[in-house]
């Protein structure tokens, strides 16, 4: 049985890309909220009753992005109250309410996104695109902590050794400049270092291999093209303007057409494919114990 | 790396890449392509960059190591551009050019801009800062001995290549307001109210080469004659 974290990284991706980017540019109320329930759901079926921190920051978080848009922004037609010559209306409000939901819900869902892709699963999307130049940029992102820390470790050399910098600005900046040389120095021959281990590992000689294996089974074509599928019929029903909503002047109501309903209920089981999939492996999986 | 054996391909690439197919395809995505598929644009210049990277050398253990050398600097040029207002983006690709060769140094220029703008935002105009980037450096490689020989001929390469990065952006600017039409009364409008942008890249780059030429490239010669680079 495959939980959804074992799938092909390739099919984890294009269902958090479609999921997260139609929620961020069709900002429909009713998929907001289908977004931030699927994406506590699947950290919550991921991750148990842990966690409790996260959740209250995102709480937290919610509770100022819903009440930071109405103090800034003081457009729609019903004023509930009027604070210090500002009208808050009730659209101000709500469109706040809306765009937190939105937004909590795809913080929620690249949350489970870092736990799900790790950084090889990551380096091997990159390199169905290209190999070579993935290798380039994750070494290039690699450095910048590692010069990073270097350059503390020769800091605290020069500190033990006496040559701190006092208060005086020039001795200061020699200082850090003094530290500067000695690390890209160092980032030069240490990059050689790195280059010949590459070489004696056999680097160029052949088609680049990963560390894991990952084998594109039925089941990863099976939920890939139902992905295809419900993605396709929310983004056809967005793209005719199914799945449109005003906040200003004055709400328009939720009132969607045939295509924005198939839109709609398309959303909501593509959304939950990851819930159901975790939920399924491991129902199945208590099943099959308690059969033992 | 790979190899590219046959000189007379080197050499062809060598040209026909960083001053035709790159120049062409960066134009014809903001031209042509709609403006979501710019990454494939970005990406795609990316792969020409690395070809014509592949082209600036004929062993393969060298080519490893440029190629780490390369991201190397690629990584300092990338924690450079969180220096405000000064950018010494340019002056670490003029330097990376002045030791590497052109190839190496339009590399730098064109994964620095990709890489950054992982955090600066992508868009259309990834493409066109990895092209004046690139060029940057690739420019840097030909008029090397020139630029090896004084101080002052590289100061003022670094400030001519400041407007003409300035230049180059700018065509970006007239292509993103005129829905992708050029106009040169548009374009010498968007070169003046860039004036103080242009300035601050010509500066910075003065300011950048003036401090790190020297030590840099101290360092630099050293690697390449340890290592036979």
């Amino acid at each position: 049985m495959v939980r959804f974290h074992e799938l092909n990284p390739a099919v984890i991706a294009l269902w958090f890309f479609t999921v997260t980017g139609t929620a961020m540019f069709c900002s429909y109320p009713v998929i907001c909220f289908l977004t931030l329930t699927a994406g506590v759901l699947l950290f919550l079926v991921r991750n148990g009753r842990n966690h409790l921190r996260t959740h209250l920051f995102f709480l937290i978080l919610y509770v100022i992005l819903t009440l930071a848009n109405p103090l800034v922004s003081h457009n729609g037609k019903t004023v509930l109250f009027v604070m210090n010559d500002n009208p808050v209306t009730l659209e101000a409000l709500l469109y706040g309410l809306n765009s937190a939901t939105m937004l909590t819900g795809v913080l929620y869902m690249f949350r489970s996104f870092t736990q799900i892709m790790t950084s090889e699963k990551l380096l091997y999307i990159t390199s169905l695109l290209s190999p070579k130049i993935s290798l380039v940029l994750s070494m290039a992102v690699r450095y910048v902590p590692l010069f990073n820390r270097q350059g503390q470790k020769v800091s605290d050399t020069q500190k033990a050794m006496g040559l701190y910098a006092d208060d005086n600005i020039i001795d200061d900046i020699t200082g850090r400049m003094r530290i500067f040389s000695s690390v890209s120095t160092w980032a030069l021959e240490n990059g050689i270092v790195t280059a010949d281990s590459m070489a004696a590992r056999g680097f160029g000689t052949g088609r680049r291999t990963s560390l894991k294996r990952f084998s594109f089974t039925l089941t990863d074509t099976a939920f890939l093209i139902i992905t295809v599928i419900l993605a396709s019929t929310v983004i056809v029903a967005a793209a005719q303007g199914s799945l449109e909503f005003d906040f200003y002047p004055e709400m328009s109501g939720i009132h969607p057409d045939h295509t924005g309903k198939a839109g709609l209920a398309a959303f909501l089981l593509l959304v939950l494919m990851p819930v159901f999939k975790e939920t399924e492996a491991l129902i199945k999986w208590k099943y099959s114990e308690s059969k033992i | 790396m790979t190899v590219i054996k046959s000189r007379r391909l080197r050499e062809f690439i060598r040209y026909a890449v960083p001053l035709v197919i790159i120049p062409s395809l960066v134009l014809a995505g903001a031209f042509v392509f709609d403006r979501k598929r710019h990454i494939l644009v970005s990406l795609a210049v990316a792969l020409f960059s690395l070809l014509l990277f592949a082209a600036g050398f004929e062993r393969r253990s060298t080519g490893t190591r440029r190629l780490v050398i390369v991201s190397v600097m690629t990584a300092l040029a990338f924690s450079g551009r969180f220096i405000p207002f000064l950018k010494p983006v340019s002056a670490i690709t003029i330097i990376t050019a002045l030791y590497l060769g052109g190839e190496a140094g339009f590399l730098v220029g064109a994964l620095t801009a990709i890489l950054a703008n992982f955090y600066f935002g992508q868009g259309p105009w990834t493409a066109f800062q990895m092209l004046a980037w690139g060029l940057i450096g690739f420019t840097a490689g030909l008029l090397a001995p020139v630029l090896k020989k004084s101080r002052i001929n590289l100061i003022i390469y670094g400030f001519i290549s400041g407007i003409a990065y300035s230049f180059i952006m700018d065509i970006w600017t007239v292509l993103s307001y005129n829905d992708g039409k050029f106009g040169l009364k548009l374009y010498l409008a968007a070169l003046t109210t860039a004036i103080p942008y242009t300035i601050s890249y010509a500066v910075s780059n003065v300011i950048f080469l003036w401090f790190l030429a020297d030590p840099f490239g101290r360092k630099l010669k050293r690697i390449v004659k340890k290592y036979n680079i």
